[in-house]
């Protein structure tokens, strides 16, 4: 094998490696575009309501929903909910509904709704609601992650880590 | 020619630089890995390794075992980072490398148990993960065991509890 051989298999192997490293970094499995059109069990799962009893996203349809996945004790989560708050009080006429699935204790949800003063319906829950945001793209399970649904109840949005009322507004914008 | 087979490497190595650097998420199991060995006939030796930019809550981790008979002292686990943080005040966090020893008392005859150890842990690019539970199956003569199919399945703790079949052994 001459000389100038060697080197180009040595240049090929390693642009393979290359590019199929690239294509197993985790950055590709993020959440990469939201699933068009939610199963409809998504809308339909019941999940505990905070007000008391059982509720799912479906009894929102025909708004534009903000649905935001977050914990107490994620400290990322509480950082954007005073927004949330605030836009909820801003665009709640024109047809903006934001919900909180809290995949948290029930009574610490309550307690922190009350201290900050939550605006907007919030469900809780476990695997239920953990499988619920995986099946809208959140394939790590990681809080928060947030999604806006059109009033046809199609996914238009996801978005992991914090979000922010700007950005919010941008992808609402249009919805309305 | 090895100058440009030096200059190559080089810009190869730009590349793979710049990839790690996107500020993308790894799957829980990845950043937080898991493995655990018995130290001595009545102590266990349990590593998380923690990727770069993860940490892990010490409060958080917790540990079990099955079957039933074979029983856990108090872990020890070794002081943490204080972080201020800026809803909870100070927290005690694991970076890097941490080793946890933990009492085992086995029952007559009982050579092999699962270890599960609950963890919790966040991103310093601003996501936390939901609760984590980690399997690993512990037996004489093993060696240091990582539990199968991790890094990188993504399985939470609610979906370990959830459906066995998907646990790791």
């Amino acid at each position: 094998m001459t000389r100038t051989r060697q080197v180009f298999i040595f240049i090929a192997v390693a642009l393979v490696a290359l590019v199929g490293g690239l294509a197993l970094h985790p950055l590709n499995r993020a959440p990469a575009t939201p699933p068009a059109a939610p199963p409809p069990a998504l809308l339909d799962t019941p999940l505990e309501s905070l007000a008391g009893g059982k509720q799912s996203l479906g009894a929102w349809k025909g708004k534009v929903l903000v649905v935001n996945f977050w914990a107490t004790w994620c400290g990322p989560c509480r950082k954007e909910i005073p927004e949330f708050i605030r836009m909820q009080q801003r665009l709640g006429d024109k047809g903006l509904q934001f919900v909180g699935i809290a995949i948290d204790e029930k009574d610490k949800v309550a307690a922190y709704a009350r201290e900050i003063g939550i605006n907007y319906p919030i469900l809780v829950g476990e695997l239920d609601a953990v499988e619920m945001s995986r099946a809208l793209g959140n394939e790590l399970g990681a809080l928060p992650f947030t999604v806006v649904i059109d009033r046809r109840g199609a996914v238009v949005h996801t978005s992991l880590g914090a979000t922010t009322e700007d950005k919010l507004d941008t992808l609402t914008k249009g919805l309305f | 020619m090895q100058r440009f087979l030096i200059f190559i490497a080089l810009l190869l190595t730009a590349f793979a630089a710049k990839a790690a650097d996107a500020p993308d998420l790894l799957a829980p199991q990845a950043a937080f890995r898991l493995s655990a060995k018995m130290e001595t006939g009545d102590e266990l030796l349990v590593r998380f390794a923690i990727a770069p930019g993860y940490y892990l809550y010490r409060n958080k981790l917790q540990f079990s075992v099955e079957p039933g008979g074979v029983t856990l002292g108090t872990p020890r686990k070794p002081k943490g980072r204080l972080q201020e943080d800026e809803f909870f005040g100070r927290v005690e966090i694991y970076r890097a490398d941490v080793v946890i020893h933990i009492p085992v008392k086995l029952p007559p005859g009982s050579h092999s148990f699962t270890l599960l150890a609950r963890s919790q842990g966040c991103a310093d690019a601003g996501v936390c993960y939901t609760p984590q539970q980690q399997k690993v199956v512990i037996g004489p003569g093993m060696g240091e065991r990582v539990p199968d199919g991790a890094p990188g399945d993504g399985r939470s703790l609610v979906d370990s509890l959830g459906g066995d079949t998907a646990t790791q052994r």
